[in-house]
């Protein structure tokens, strides 16, 4: 059976003036569905390149990415972005909520991006994931009003309510305090556990790292361990 | 629907949360359309106003004549210099108007042709000679002292101006013997003289002393020859304010009454209503060194009132004046400067009593209503002509009573104008015939002239005589009675015929109400084709000259101005929103990272503009209308004169409507759009992978 991610001798070059920089050369993986998986690795060895390549916000050089059993390599930006809009849930190291709207209308955003559902249906899965996050008390706020916390919680809730197969995260924890981030990590394996999504973290941080099912370890954008020999139960 | 709202929302609450740019792109968006709406208001008035003025006035709603003439057809003037206007000549009217009239949808169709002439009333001296000879050729011995009186009065008025003038003048050889010729008309001599054998010393003072005298003035009329009865049928604002309309069947002439009252009233009581008039504009003549010397040119003038005055009358006066001055000596000359010597506490009441007590004694207008009046043109070969015509009354066009350029057209019978024109009547025609024959006139060729007049001896004096000139040319015809008599003995009964056939340069084409002006010239240029003549139709506007124009030339000011307000606009709103864009790389990062599209991007900002030029627009509209309801109500007052015609009447009264503002929010939103296409662009190049790269 094969993963819902794939990468197949995956190389990303960038140039940088006059030379080119080799961020990914030549990486193999497969994620499994369900998995709760860590990329680990020093700062520039290329994980969140690898992320950006399996959240189709950015394309291989050479190889071929699939996601969901779709070559990336083969889709124009239309099809790239309605890939991610139905697929893939985005969890960003900053948030990067909305400034101009409130928790509620935020976590709605991709909803009403996707369409197709009405707007009773809409609340209803909005008000859910929003109560699953802790956030109820706060959904008429805006993100201002909001602690670190409390945000991360709400991009968790936005990159879940579409229900994607897959949810990417780049270092969800960095701008959190370790309590905090703990219980970020908490609700992230909670929802996998329950939903049975796949999630894909890239972190440094080893106490993320602890809650992973299978850590991939990435160093010079060479792949040293993909995991499957260290997953946990 | 849903994503829509979200736009909206996003839009609305960008544009709040971006306060200050809002507030400086709103503010020129605001104003902008404020622009837009008021002036396309104001200027959708003024031509509303202006086709009513031209339309109902001289106009019609299109005009026939000539095509390719060297001049361009312009009733308001604006042309070619003063009567050398060339729009050539419908020689006869009666297939245009046949044909015209046959066309659905047109309610009239009026001949016109304009002339410009003069009218020479001689001064108050000429006339009392003349008088004087008729009584002195009548007999009647008491006619003759009463005007022999009034003679020596006028002599004794020139001679004290005269004396004054001796030691300023470089001539003073001449001024002595003006003043030996006024002299000798004082003397009772002279008079026995004149009793004895009246006409040779009659004769001596039209050559010797009424040269001196300098109260005659040269009238210059423009006069519109037209199918009166027809013409004031049609012409709505037409309303007589002197004497009647001139009656069927006759030639008449009627002044602009604004034309009238400032042109050929006597030149003291023009001056009294100027003053008045500019006294009741609150200038007063204490503050105004302007009207201080009005008051003393006005009475300078007291000799055009003293001249016309008989010995009699004079005395009369003289009682008068004494008494509404309070005075017991000095004479009429002197009492009546005291009495135009006006200030501003008595200047209104003086102004009553100059009506009340010397307007009936004197001519008030130089061409009365009911007198006959001799105009003379030059016609189109250039000879002078002379034709007498009464005059009937006066007229205005109804709020356009204070427009001198709509009162500078006064209006004539079309067999007037075309004896003004120099178009000769059939009857003239055959008078000619028969002058040549008697005069053994023959034509001769250019080729053959050199022969004819020095190689054939006898045949020269005749030969010497005949114009030369292409066979039927009515123009150059005329001018072989050049020496016939200047002053036309032409019936005053007019044969209504003529207003179906012969001359006119133009006619006026009046449409039923609900046909378009377009639609209905189309339909009278293409009969007028079909008919084979060689006619053209313009509209109202164009007919009007530069008049016509100038709402043009208003246009094109308003909108060179909101089309700079608009670029700068556009640069200002261009390089907030390229700010904006950049401030917000990592939001539009993000949701194109989440799955909006490149043209959801692209439709937010525009979105965002829109919502602002839709608000800032719509309270600028607001603005707009409240301002020009305002202005509804209180109007615009027409600063110079020809904005009196454009306003049909002093003021204009502009009317908002729907379309103004709707126009002005599209042209707002237009802006918006256009200035926000780069960097809206801009946006929607943002690539996904920015929101990842963006730490805080």
């Amino acid at each position: 059976m094969s993963g819902i991610v794939e990468l197949k001798n995956v190389v990303k070059e960038y140039p940088l003036g006059r030379t080119v920089v080799r961020a990914l050369r030549g990486i193999d993986l497969t994620i499994d569905q369900g998995e709760f998986t860590v990329i680990a690795g020093p700062s520039g060895s290329g994980k969140t390149t690898l992320l950006n390549l399996i959240g189709c916000i950015d394309v291989a050089t050479t190889g071929e990415v699939r996601v969901g059993g779709q070559s990336t390599g083969t889709l124009d930006d239309r099809q790239l972005t309605d890939l991610r809009l139905r697929k893939l849930g985005f969890i960003f190291q900053s948030f990067n909520l909305i400034a101009v709207l409130d928790l509620y209308q935020n976590v709605e955003f991709p909803l009403l991006l996707q369409g197709g559902l009405s707007s009773a249906e809409r609340r209803q899965r909005v008000e859910a994931i929003v109560d699953r996050v802790g956030l109820t008390p706060q959904i008429r706020q805006r993100p201002n009003e909001l602690s670190g916390g409390q945000r991360q919680r709400v991009a968790i809730a936005r990159a879940l309510v579409t229900r994607p197969a897959i949810v990417l995260a780049d270092e969800p924890t960095a701008n959190l305090d370790s309590v905090t981030g703990a219980s970020i990590i908490d609700l992230m394996r909670e929802i996998n556990h329950a939903d049975h999504t796949t999630f894909l973290f890239s972190t440094h941080d080893s106490r993320v790292m602890d809650r992973a099912d299978r850590i991939v370890r990435i160093a010079d954008g060479l792949l040293q361990d993909d995991g499957r020999g260290e997953a946990r139960a | 629907m849903n994503a829509l709202r979200l736009f909206w929302v996003l839009a609305l609450r960008n544009v709040l949360a971006h306060r200050v740019k809002s507030l400086i792109v709103g503010s020129i968006l605001g104003f902008g359309t404020f622009l837009v709406v008021t002036g396309s208001a104001v200027l959708d008035s003024v031509e509303a106003s202006m086709a009513r003025s031209i339309t109902s006035s001289l106009s019609g709603d299109a005009q026939v004549y000539q095509k390719d003439t060297r001049d361009e057809l312009a009733l308001f003037g604006g042309g070619a210099a003063f009567g050398a206007t060339d729009i050539g000549d419908i020689d006869d009217i009666g297939p245009m108007l046949t044909t015209i009239e046959q066309v659905p949808g047109v309610e009239a169709v009026v001949p016109m042709g304009i002339a410009n002439a003069t009218v020479f009333n001689g001064t108050e001296l000429d006339r009392v000679l003349e008088r004087l000879r008729v009584a002195a050729r009548a007999g009647d011995v008491a006619g003759e002292r009463i005007l022999g009186e009034q003679v020596r009065g006028i002599a004794a008025t020139l001679r004290k101006d005269l004396e004054a003038q001796v030691l300023a003048t470089s001539d003073k050889v001449k001024v002595e013997q003006d003043l030996a010729a006024l002299d000798r008309v004082l003397s009772p001599a002279f008079w026995t003289e004149l009793e004895a054998d009246p006409l040779p010393a009659l004769d001596w003072i039209d050559s010797n002393v009424a040269p001196l005298a300098s109260d005659g003035r040269l009238l210059f009329v423009r006069a519109l020859g037209t199918d009166l009865d027809t013409y004031v049928q049609h012409f709505d604002r037409f309303k007589i304010v002197k004497g009647t309309a001139v009656p069927p069947g006759v030639r008449g002439f009627l002044f602009a009454d604004r034309f009238y009252e400032r042109q050929v009233k006597n030149k003291v009581a023009r001056d009294f209503d100027a003053l008045i008039e500019d006294l009741d504009e609150g200038k007063t003549i204490a503050a105004e060194a302007l009207l201080q010397d009005n008051v003393r040119r006005m009475a300078e003038q007291y000799p055009r009132v003293l001249f016309q005055l008989d010995p009699a009358q004079v005395a009369d006066l003289t009682t008068r004046l004494r008494a509404e001055l309070g005075r017991s000596d000095g004479d009429a000359a002197a009492l009546l400067q005291q009495f135009l010597t006006v200030d501003d506490t008595n200047a209104r009441a003086r102004h009553t009593r100059f009506y009340e007590l010397i307007g009936p004694m004197i001519r008030l207008y130089e061409a009365p209503v009911g007198e006959v009046m001799t105009v003379r043109a030059f016609t189109r070969s250039g000879y002078i002509r002379s034709v007498q015509v009464m005059v009937y009354g006066t007229f205005e066009f109804q709020g356009l009573e204070s427009s001198d350029l709509a009162s500078a057209t006064n209006l004539t019978d079309l067999v007037t104008f075309r004896l003004l024109y120099g178009k000769m009547t059939e009857a003239q025609k055959a008078e000619l015939t028969g002058i040549r024959a008697r005069a053994e006139v023959r034509e001769v060729s250019r080729e053959n002239a050199e022969d004819a007049l020095f190689g054939g001896g006898d045949e020269a004096e005749a030969v010497a005589e005949a114009p030369v000139a292409g066979a039927g040319d009515a123009f150059a015809i005329a001018e072989a009675v050049r020496a016939a008599p200047a002053s036309d003995a032409v019936s005053d009964r007019v044969d209504p015929r003529d207003f179906r056939q012969g001359l006119a340069l133009n006619a006026a084409v009046l449409f039923e109400d609900g046909v378009s002006v377009d639609a209905g010239i189309a339909a009278v240029q293409s009969a007028l084709d079909a008919a084979g003549l060689n006619l053209r139709t313009v509209d109202w506007q164009t007919a009007a000259g530069i008049v016509g124009q100038l709402i043009l030339v208003l246009r094109v000011v308003l909108w060179v101005a909101i089309f700079i307000i608009f670029l700068v606009a556009l640069f200002i709103i261009n390089n907030s929103m390229v700010m904006t864009t950049l401030e917000r790389v990592t939001e539009i990062g993000t949701m194109r990272a989440i799955g909006a599209r490149r043209s959801w991007v692209t439709g937010l900002f525009l979105t965002e503009t829109v919502v602002l030029g839709t608000v800032a627009g719509g309270l600028g509209a607001g603005m707009a209308v409240a301002f020009l309801l305002w202005l509804g109500q209180v109007g615009i007052g027409a600063p110079i004169d020809v904005m009196v015609l454009l306003f049909a009447g002093p003021r204009l009264y502009p009317v908002i409507t729907l379309g103004n503002v709707l126009f002005g929010l599209a042209s707002v939103v237009g802006v918006s759009l256009l200035s926000t296409l780069y960097p809206a662009v801009l946006a929607a190049r943002v690539q996904p992978v920015v929101a990842m790269t963006q730490k805080e």
